[in-house]
């Protein structure tokens, strides 16, 4: 057997994995009747569904017309392998973790997973992206509007081609004081200008 | 005379200061985007979710459909000037508009489009006023069942209307459906697939998936692509067609007018398919069409009128059913329900002055669109010369203001990068993801529909088909599916979304 249809390989498993998961999930639920559907119904029935239609995508990426090459994207099997060892562990003792060792650690090792899972895609701009977006969540806060927005455009401006350390910079501070200006001042949305020191 | 009446109320609502101030702000944000290539309208809704909160819910509806007619505008001159589309609903213009431009007849390019698009727009906006009232009333007398089997029809819709392939289609609507389902169960008070996680008991984000999966999956791909940096040079000369010229383009604009008019009601309808039915139409009904891609000016009219005129009318399932027909409805339900008003026919009885200001305030932001694309058209074009290096870093960081300021939550970051690697996944496979998006806001509306019509018929699944209505909604959804299955037809469909890519 040989995969003639990349697109479809990967996609039909996805589907198949994602009915799969709902499928399962949703037996914690009660299922109630036609009559009086209770919250598993639905998701019972949609979820097989799902899980049918992956199987038949995927069962067709092996006698497709069209061809696409296996390897779609650059998908590392270390990175992801690696994202499921930290990750899995981290998610079921989470609470132990929290109690235990207080709340850094549970970052450090959730953040180790979640960089480890984008890596594994491959391209350096796709990881970099969504990695910044998520520190910027959490910097928002505890940083300021402006230490978190500076830090965002130079991780940004650093995934793009072309990096010209001056042009950023201007960048930067130019859409710091811009957002300070629109969102906090203009619009009143609640967040720190700058970061909370000592209290 | 009611309808009068109506839009008597309408332009009170439209035309008041701070109304006209959003509709203003709302058609400039979509012209520009509609410059940019690389960014879209709903991406750009998706970013101003969170900005509404703050705005009446009148004013907050205007502005986000100005963006999304506005960009229609927009979209044509890049279409014309760099031959890139700024808008997917301009890539046909890309066609005969570039052509024109090369020839140095981008001005008369630009004033048709423009043109075109304000003539469009008020017929579609009046089509809104007269088409909606009767079917608001229809609508409410829908029971459960046959708002059920709409919504199916409609979600059909949508796959015949995705491009490729038609299976993954329909499992992104799943998978869309069951996304929709995360969070809280209304009738159990069940936290379904919430992992314990306390921000997932209230759902997914709306905006940190259309963000992700919309404005994340745009960012890389670009960044992937590589920048194309085009240096731009074209003259724009005089702006104003030759009367011949718009005396030759008449009947485009007015096919296209039609076309788009009734395409945009459709379910799954719009703007895309508007433009391209529209270029295929005036490629048949016109004597010399060998002149087609050569830079024929009806080869810009027409699909320029028919986006126009399809995005606008592709409001009336919107209002009047509260069932979203493509992607960027589904945005605007989302928008009103973040108001806390729920979708459906009884907004135009019980919001009248939201329902008929919005309206008018179509004609209004059209009116002001023809405006700020004649005579600005040089600050647009020195927008074009940006490049994407400094455009993109601050795009992404309005979208991740956007979505944490949506509840003050960081959690909201990780599902919208999550939702962005999903979102990259998907194109790269080839399974669309605007189904997806209509399937999660139809999602809750859907199972709880469908509950309600089996408890009313006592548990008989067969109500579906007794009931007329929604018998006939059900006979037309089998039948699409049916007919987009047959091997002729799929390669008609085929041969008509090439041409986009």
């Amino acid at each position: 057997m040989q995969i003639k249809n990349g697109k479809d390989f990967w996609s039909g498993l996805m589907f198949t994995g994602f009915g799969v998961a709902f499928f399962v999930l949703s037996r914690d639920y009660t299922m109630g009747s036609a009559l009086r559907m209770g919250p598993g119904y639905f998701p019972t029935v949609l979820g097989a569904l799902l899980a049918i239609l992956g199987l038949m995508v995927f069962a067709r990426s092996f006698k497709s017309s069209v061809e696409h090459p296996w390897r779609i994207f650059a998908f590392n099997w270390k990175l992801f392998l690696g994202a499921v060892i930290v990750g899995i562990p981290a998610f079921i003792w989470q609470k132990w973790m929290y109690a235990n060792l207080g709340q850094w650690p549970v970052y450090v090792v959730n953040g180790i997973g979640i960089v480890l899972f984008f890596a594994s895609f491959g391209k350096r701009s796709l990881y970099q992206i969504l990695v910044i977006t998520i520190l910027f969540g959490y910097m928002l806060k505890p940083a300021g509007l402006v230490i978190s927005t500076i830090l965002l455009i130079f991780g940004a401006a650093a995934a793009g081609h072309e990096f010209k350390f001056k042009e950023v910079a201007i960048m930067a501070i130019v859409l710091a004081a811009v957002s300070s200006a629109a969102f906090v001042y203009g619009l009143g949305l609640p967040f720190p200008v700058w970061p909370e020191l000592g209290n | 005379m009611e309808l009068l009446h109506n839009l008597y109320i309408g332009f009170g609502v439209a035309l008041s200061t701070i109304n006209l101030w959003y509709a203003f702000i709302g058609c400039l944000l979509g012209t520009l985007i509609g410059v940019l290539p690389g960014i879209g309208p709903l991406a750009t809704i998706a970013m101003l979710l969170p900005v509404t909160f703050t705005l009446n819910p009148t004013s907050a509806l205007i502005m986000l459909a100005g963006i999304y007619y506005g960009a229609q505008y927009g979209g044509s001159t890049t279409a014309i000037l760099v031959n890139i589309p700024g808008e997917t609903s301009s890539a046909i213009t890309v066609l005969d508009g570039y052509q024109m431009a090369r020839q140095g007849r981008a001005g008369p390019a630009l004033g048709i489009a423009a043109l075109g698009s304000f003539i469009a727009g008020s017929a579609a906006t009046l089509v809104i006023a007269v088409a909606a009232p009767p079917l608001a009333e229809i609508a409410l007398k829908f029971g459960p069942a046959e708002y059920f089997s709409l919504m199916v029809l409609g979600l059909v819709g949508a796959v015949v209307l995705a491009h490729g392939s038609v299976l993954k289609a329909i499992a992104m609507i799943i998978l869309g459906l069951l996304l929709g389902l995360v969070g809280t169960d209304v009738n159990s008070g069940v936290a379904r697939f919430s992992f314990g996680v306390p921000e997932l008991t209230d759902g997914l984000g709306f905006v940190g998936i259309a963000m992700g999966m919309f404005g994340y999956g745009e960012i890389i791909l670009n960044l992937e692509k590589g920048e194309t940096t085009e240096v731009f040079t074209a003259k724009v000369g005089k702006l104003l067609p030759s009367w011949d010229e718009f005396a030759y383009s008449t009947p485009a604009i007015i096919r296209g007018t039609v076309l788009g008019s009734v395409l945009g009601i459709l379910p799954g309808g719009g703007a895309l398919l508007a433009s391209f039915a529209s270029y295929a139409v005036e490629k048949k009904f016109t004597r010399d069409r060998q002149k087609f891609g050569e830079g024929n000016i009806r080869g810009v009219a027409g699909p320029e009128s028919a986006n126009n005129a399809g995005a606008q009318t592709s409001f009336i399932p919107m209002l009047t059913l509260g069932i979203p027909s493509n992607a960027i409805m589904a945005m605007m339900i989302g928008a009103m329900m973040i108001q806390g008003i729920a979708p459906g026919p009884q907004v135009m009885t019980e919001k009248p002055q939201l329902f008929w200001g919005m309206i008018v305030s179509m004609w209004v932001g059209n009116a002001m669109l023809v405006i700020l694309n004649l005579p600005l058209i040089g600050i647009w074009i020195k927008l074009l010369t940006v490049p994407y290096r400094i455009l993109f870093p601050s795009i992404l960081l309005f979208c991740t203001i956007g979505v944490y300021s949506v509840q003050n939550s960081s959690f909201d970051s990780i599902q919208t990068a999550l939702f962005g690697l999903f979102g990259y996944f998907c194109v790269k496979t080839e399974a669309e993801p605007a189904p997806m998006l209509l399937g999660y806001i139809l999602g809750p509306l859907m199972e709880e529909n469908l509950r309600r019509a089996m408890l009313l018929s006592r548990g008989d699944p067969t109500v579906f088909f007794i009931r007329p209505i929604s018998s006939v909604m059900l006979v037309f959804a089998i039948l699409l599916l049916i007919i987009i299955i047959l091997p002729n037809v799929r390669k008609t469909r085929d041969q008509a979304f090439v041409e986009e890519d």
